[in-house]
């Protein structure tokens, strides 16, 4: 589904992504991790579009097609999606109307017809029951004021709304609570589909006991230095990023 | 050196030849008040850019176009009333600056409140009439009301009697027909709130064509006190109209007052909101203005707190795209008596383009010195994190910025609380910024 070959991408002439390479399957979960400033959200933020990068070299294949041909909603609308480790606010802009707005720019990509909006409202609603977010968040600008709890939790009804079929969720345990991870776990576990694909950025073991992944990759000065199995997550919350960094020098 | 500006013979010329096709015409203090105010204009002709006021906008094409003078409504189509008309008002419907009243209804109006086109009733209503008209002007007159006190061929005169609540607000629509093109129309409004009243008056303007027309209209208004009158306007004429209007208030104490201003018409317009606020009285001003392609958008507000106590509250907001100009000069003027004077002025701007332009302008005169004046002025562009989020979702980049144009614009929109009203300026924002299958009760 998702090929990156020898990406190297610079922010303002400093080089930051030295040379990605990554396969993701379709029906995979992978889990990146690594330590603060190692370029986590930067390629999060490279493939869903946002300006301001500059690649330098490589490429990134999505379903064969040139990702970086492509504009920012021509990703969304081929099935990318990114959980932001920083939600944004948009004042003025309600959550309900946002939501169909977005799901609108998709359908009509696909050629279908815009939902009806009872229909719509009502598929909303018993998408934020299993998420546990009261219906009032519809009609709040979005993200405003939000938690930042609520905030993660905001990502996760959108995308079951938009349902794309690579998810990229940079850190979006970070923040939430105990029960909270439990449920947005459980959303994205009903999401899980041999056709859909999760990238999950985190830096914690405990998201993954909820969502098991196929493969663990470490990311470490812009570079993935080390993938394995789920055991490799279990290895580094034991020995610490150090670790990894001593097997790179010797 | 100072140069003379020599005014326009083509326009002072205009009373001379018309004076027979005016209201009033005999109605003597009427005619010697006209005589008055074209002499006045005689000296000063229209504004120009050497003067403080007007140093933004330059009304050099009305001076040039020579408009004449529209002397006939035109004829208009039944629909395109119908579908300026807000439901759930009184209306009286003017074409041209003509009253008309096949297009009118004030079928149901409550005893106690007087409402009436100056064609029909100014003999009926002549002292309240000369009680109102030019009683709120600044003195001396700027050019344009000399001009328009001149030649106000109609307008309405509304009185609402001592602690009556009109129950449906007064909508008058001022359209410009076809036969409109090049010609101009003047209209003079007078409203008195007496004391302890409460009503709510609309004036929106149309065109049925995109053609060129100038339309000059002045409303003046007194509020007594304890009355609490809405004045709002909605300016959607032609893209190729000039406009020139203009609300002056006097609130007398405890009255209270809120304008909401919205622009989104003609090819240059101006809009005078003054005031003179009494003693705790309390003034709400509120505007947006969205210009598009060449428009040119002034406006221009002056609050004299002349006594103790009162409280004033504006916000303006303009919206400027393609190569649109847009003017906010806010003036407070704080009297020396008008202590614990409470003023506040906000003016945000969003440009959409780089060829867009904005001349924000809030002066604060303050003569007392126990007083609370705040203001603040921005001009900005769209969010670009914003943008990109709404994209990475889905929306095109277009709708992306409609959908963030819009919300900004909302925001003054919002506070209309008679919906029949919000919905059409609802109506004219999303013609600009178009978002497929919004709903509206979402907003
Ligand atoms: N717009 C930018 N301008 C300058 N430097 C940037 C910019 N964006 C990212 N960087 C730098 O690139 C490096 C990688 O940042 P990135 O946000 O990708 O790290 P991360 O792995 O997501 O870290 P964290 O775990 O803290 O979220 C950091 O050193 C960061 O300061
Ligand atoms: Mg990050």
């Amino acid at each position: 589904m998702l090929k990156v070959e020898n990406l190297h991408v610079s922010v303002e002439g400093k080089e930051i992504l030295k040379g990605i390479n990554l396969e993701i399957g379709a029906g995979e979960v992978h889990a990146i991790m690594g330590p603060n400033g190692s370029g986590k959200s930067t390629l999060s933020y490279v493939l869903s579009g946002r300006e301001g990068y500059d690649i330098t070299e490589g490429r990134v294949l999505f379903n064969g097609k040139d990702l970086f041909e492509m504009s920012v909603e021509e990703r969304a609308w081929a099935g990318v999606f990114l959980a932001f480790q920083y939600p944004v606010e948009v004042p003025g802009v309600s959550n309900i109307y946002f939501l169909k707005a977005a799901l609108n720019g998709i359908r009509k990509f696909q050629g279908l017809d815009e939902l009806d909006a009872m229909d719509f409202i009502s598929m909303v609603k018993n998408k934020m029951k299993d998420l546990d977010m009261d219906e009032k968040f519809l009609y709040r600008a979005v993200n405003e004021g939000f938690s930042g709890g609520e905030k993660k939790r905001n990502e996760i009804l959108q995308m079951s709304v938009l349902e794309p079929t690579l998810c990229l969720l940079d850190e979006t345990d970070s923040g939430l609570d105990i029960d909270a991870l439990q449920i947005v776990a459980k959303g994205v576990n009903r999401l899980r589909d041999p056709k859909r694909s999760f990238v999950l950025v985190t830096h914690y073991q405990r998201l993954l006991d909820y969502i098991k992944p196929d493969y663990v990759h470490v990311l470490a000065h812009g570079k993935v230095v080390k993938s394995g199995g789920p055991e490799l997550a279990l290895e580094l919350e034991e020995k610490g990023y150090a670790w990894v960094d001593e097997k790179i020098a010797s | 050196m100072s140069v003379t500006h020599l005014p326009n013979t083509h326009y002072t010329s205009l009373l001379s030849a018309h004076e027979n096709n005016l209201v009033g015409q005999d109605v003597s203090w009427l005619n010697s008040l006209r005589k008055k105010a074209i002499e006045a204009f005689s000296v000063t002709g229209f504004p120009t850019l050497r003067e403080e006021e007007w140093r933004y906008t330059n009304i050099s094409p009305i001076e040039k176009k020579q408009f004449a003078v529209a002397e006939k409504p035109g004829k208009l189509d039944a629909a395109f009333v119908k579908a300026v008309l807000l439901e759930g008002c009184y209306h009286l419907v003017f074409v041209d600056g003509f009253y008309q009243a096949e297009f009118s209804s004030m079928d149901g109006l409550s005893a106690g409140v007087t409402v009436s086109a100056l064609s029909e009733g100014l003999s009926e209503h002549e002292s309240l009439v000369k009680s109102l008209l030019d009683s709120t002007v600044e003195t001396p007159a700027l050019g344009f009301i000399n001009f328009n006190t001149a030649l106000f061929t109609d307008g309405a005169v509304i009185s609402i009697e001592e602690n009556t609540v009109l129950d449906k607000p007064i909508q008058l629509a001022f359209i410009s027909s076809k036969e409109a093109a090049l010609k101009l129309t003047n209209s003079r409004n007078l409203v008195l709130a007496k004391a302890s009243s409460k009503a709510s008056i609309i004036e929106t303007f149309h065109s049925v064509e995109e053609s060129c027309h100038h339309t000059n209209v002045i409303t003046e208004v007194v509020v007594e006190p304890n009355a609490n009158l809405s004045h709002n306007r909605l300016q959607a004429e032609s893209l190729k109209a000039y406009h020139i209007g203009g609300v002056y208030s006097r609130l007398e104490n405890n009255a209270i007052f809120n304008q909401s201003n919205y622009t989104f018409g003609a090819n240059l317009s101006r809009c005078e909101i003054h005031g003179t606020l009494g003693e705790a009285s309390d003034c709400t001003l509120n505007g947006l203005y969205v210009g598009q392609d060449k428009q040119h958008m002034d406006n221009h507000t002056r609050l004299n707190h002349a006594q103790p106590h009162a409280v004033s509250n504006e916000f303006y907001k303009g919206v400027l795209g393609d190569n649109s100009r847009g003017v906010f000069q806010g003036r407070i003027v704080v009297a020396q008596d008008a202590q614990k004077t409470d003023a506040k002025m906000n003016n945000r701007n969003l440009l959409l383009s780089d060829r867009a332009e904005v001349d924000a302008k809030p002066q604060l005169e303050i003569y007392a010195d126990d007083v609370k004046c705040a203001h603040g002025v921005t001009v900005g562009q769209l969010d670009e994190t914003a943008i990109f989020y709404l994209r990475s979702r889905g929306a095109d980049k277009q709708t992306a910025k409609n959908m963030l144009t819009f919300a900004f614009a909302n925001e003054m929109i919002e506070r209309i609380d008679f919906e029949p009203l919000r919905m059409a300026v609802l109506e004219e924002l999303l013609k600009r910024f178009p978002q497929a299958g919004m709903k509206k009760e979402w907003l």
